[in-house]
């Protein structure tokens, strides 16, 4: 069985400490389970860290996307521009609110983020946001971005989910600050608490937004009611269930402590992988050696071989080394988003879905894959 | 002495959780994997084999499986699901998610406050695709008319089963009467773990689609993967899992020890003038007893004694609210008149009613109600 999460990133193990799985038990030993005080602390957490005025909790960042969208009122007829190499969950949660997802190019296969110049020429009349995505744990030029959206009257959506501990290079800003809504995930490499999400934004009425939609637009909840309040309430929307509960956000508020630690020794790990491939025909699309590598938050490494047949034969070999590797397709090469392909198509997203391949992070990587790349120039 | 701001003397519902259900969620969490995975697997199959169902799919909540019902049984732009109004918003919510449009049916009486097939026989267009049935309570609602109904017309029937896992209907469990049914984990069920739902069906198709959508459509191939049809995030996790299969071993127990408190509430209920106490109490027996619903016999005092049992530290609740009158929904269907369906709503109170409740604390739950209908 997989995980549809697992999707954006390969992921070793996970590996709890002592403390972790003791804030789990201490809140079921509690007997209350339902989004409430420890869902609040946990959210303070997060946006204090991140230096956001609201973080949202959800069940997972495609509801914080789908939240996002309806928030931002994305309905029928609108398009969203997203760039090709998006994650499979992104262009759909824009299908379901009825809008019409445009996809933009990347720069290339050295650089898997979005191709500024192709997304502004991808904004039509019908253009109503941008899903901007911080790819492979770089931050994109988000203040630029936010300012073309401006410009051009389209909102402007982060997708943080591959960037939660990242860093500008320059200006020092924070991924999920910067547009009207960010999106992050908690089934990540990087922290994992089960299934979990979270929404930033520094707009009041979108968190009011986002806040009733998660909880099935109820004006009150079961949190509230335990506590006295009346227990009448109005449906002022068509809400959801994209709760978090309360065991899995004393999970995360304990890992969030440590998060830190874990985006270090993640990027120990991409740069020691990195160290082991110097030389051979699997080239990391990052240099793990810059100085800059310190505001980047990887959550597994990407590498480009050759080509396609290089790729395959490689992630083989990681994988038969015992690490996860994986292939990240382009949206317009799934059957289900063929017809987003436009006229020309999107050479550099096709070149860097044929190349790349997604190895996780884990200690046994630097060895599988110094493995693969010599079995590799063996063939 | 509770009040507005603390918590109940009484609540509504009190989740215990045991040593063996955490020593289960710590295995979870120290195996590795959090993400669906071999626990996930292990209590679809324990749930299948307890319903008596081919399949059941583990989900984010009971809203994501009616959302996901509704789209097997082929809901969409321009299709009617037929639903009761006296229920949680989420039953027709779903169908609005598949674009498709709620028709709200009338409820049989306050005795029996579960959708009237006679109204879904009214109801029933070229455009219906579904019947969604609630099984309020834990009580088995007209299932069986009502998958007769469906048969002969050519439409699904869906199951609403939050309130009701293990609960039967002539022997059989309620769940695996429709296409599909819907079933809850959220905190105050019977079931629970938090967050959590679960699609069952006895149909390989519909099954395989649930599958795919809960995980974004996502079929792996050759270390990377298609999406045919374009799916939702709605999986379960491997910690709740591990904590439900831990319970559903005591679901019996449970479910025996909500009847007994149940019948007892019945008989100190019996002789309250003022009070109806729906159902018989030979529909005990089969249900799960999730809550425990009373109706007072006259409109407007519903506010006034839950706040009087509410001054008494004793907590209660609607269930529910009439959908159809939500402001969402007046919005979109201003004509909708339901007139038994809003007498229930704006009469009905539920009683406090969980497993390990004292029979002291019934009888003051009893008292204080007593004394309020009494005035």
């Amino acid at each position: 069985m997989s995980r549809a999460s697992d999707w954006r990133a390969p992921s070793a193990p996970t590996r709890l400490t002592d403390a972790d799985v003791a804030a789990a038990l201490d809140c079921l030993r509690s007997g209350w389970l339902t989004m409430g005080p420890r869902t609040q602390a946990f959210e303070q957490a997060i946006a204090e860290r991140i230096g956001t005025p609201h973080a949202l909790t959800v069940n997972g960042p495609t509801a914080a996307l789908h939240l996002a969208l309806l928030a931002l009122g994305v309905g029928a007829g609108d398009e969203v521009v997203l760039p090709a190499l998006a994650f499979v969950a992104n262009a759909a949660a824009v299908r379901s609110v009825g809008a019409v997802p445009v996809l933009c190019d990347v720069v290339g296969v050295g650089d898997p983020r979005l191709d500024q110049a192709d997304l502004e020429r991808r904004i039509g009349p019908r253009t109503r946001a941008v899903i901007a995505v911080h790819a492979d744990g770089r931050a994109v030029d988000a203040p630029a971005l936010k300012a073309l959206c401006d410009a051009r009257g389209v909102a402007l959506v982060e997708d943080c989910t591959e960037a939660l501990g990242a860093e500008a290079e320059e200006g020092g800003w924070l991924p999920g600050t910067v547009g009207a809504a960010g999106i992050f995930s908690l089934s990540s490499p990087l922290i994992d608490v089960g299934e979990g999400g979270f929404l930033t934004t520094a707009d009041d009425a979108l968190a009011a937004q986002v806040r009733s939609l998660r909880s099935h637009a109820m004006t009150s909840g079961t949190w509230d009611r335990h506590r006295g309040h009346d227990p009448a309430y109005d449906v002022v929307g068509i809400g959801y269930n994209y709760r978090l509960d309360e065991a899995r956000a004393a999970l995360g508020a304990s890992r969030f402590a440590r998060l830190d630690e874990q985006i270090a020794s993640l990027r120990a790990l991409a740069r020691a992988c990195a160290e082991r491939l110097e030389g051979t025909v699997a080239e990391p699309v990052w240099a793990w050696r810059e100085p800059a590598a310190e505001r980047w938050s990887p959550l597994a490494l990407t590498v480009a071989l050759p080509d396609r047949e290089a790729r395959d034969a490689f992630r083989a070999a990681v994988a038969a080394n015992g690490v996860a590797a994986a292939v990240r397709p382009a949206l317009h090469e799934l059957t289900a988003f063929e017809e987003l392909a436009p006229p020309g198509g999107l050479p550099a997203a096709s070149e860097a879905a044929a190349r790349h391949c997604l190895v996780a992070l884990d200690e046994r990587a630097p060895d599988a894959l110094a493995a693969a790349a010599a079995s590799l120039s063996a063939s | 002495m509770a009040g507005t701001g603390t918590h109940p003397d009484i609540p509504l519902f009190d989740l215990r959780i045991t040593e063996d259900d955490l020593a289960a969620v710590e295995a979870a969490l120290r195996s590795g994997r959090l993400g669906a995975g071999e626990r996930v697997e292990r209590l679809e199959q324990a749930f299948a084999e307890q319903l008596g169902v081919r399949h059941a799919v583990a989900l984010s909540s009971c809203t994501a499986a009616l959302h996901l019902a509704y789209l097997a049984a082929g809901a969409g732009p321009g299709d009617e699901v037929i639903v009761p109004a006296f229920t949680m918003a989420a039953t027709a919510n779903a169908v609005v998610y598949c674009g498709a449009t709620p028709v709200f049916g009338e409820i049989v009486s306050r005795e029996r406050p579960y959708l009237d097939p006679a109204d879904v026989e009214r109801l029933l267009t070229p455009r219906t695709k579904a019947v969604a049935v609630v099984h309020y309570a834990g009580y088995a609602a007209a299932v069986d008319e009502l998958a007769e109904l469906c048969a002969a017309r050519g439409v699904a029937l869906i199951e609403d089963a939050a309130h009701a896992p293990s609960a039967t209907l002539a022997g059989r469990k309620l769940g695996s009467w429709g296409l599909a049914s819907a079933f809850s984990f959220f905190s105050n069920k019977v079931l629970s773990a938090g967050e959590g739902g679960l699609l069952a069906t006895d149909d390989d198709e519909v099954a395989a689609l649930a599958r795919s959508l809960r995980a974004e459509g996502i079929s792996p191939s050759d270390g990377g993967y298609d999406v045919v049809r374009a799916g939702f995030d709605c999986q379960l996790d491997e910690p709740r899992a591990a904590l439900l299969l831990s319970r559903m071993r005591r679901l019996e127990d449970d479910i025996a020890r909500r009847r007994e408190l149940t019948r007892r509430y019945r008989a100190l209920l019996a002789d309250v003038e003022g009070l109806i106490v729906p159902f018989e109490d030979a529909d005990v027996e089969g249900s799960s007893a999730y809550v425990f619903p009373v109706f007072l016999a006259d409109e407007g005092r519903q506010g006034e004694i839950a706040r009087r049992l509410r001054e008494q530290g004793i907590q209660t609740s609607i269930l529910y609210a009439a959908v159809h009158r939500f402001s969402a929904y007046r919005e979109r269907f201003p004509d909708v008149s339901l007139p038994l369906t809003e007498l229930a709503a704006h009469t009905e109170l539920t009683l406090p009613l969980f497993p390990h409740m004292t029979e002291q604390e019934q009888d003051r739950v009893v008292a204080v109600l007593r004394e309020a209908v009494a005035g």
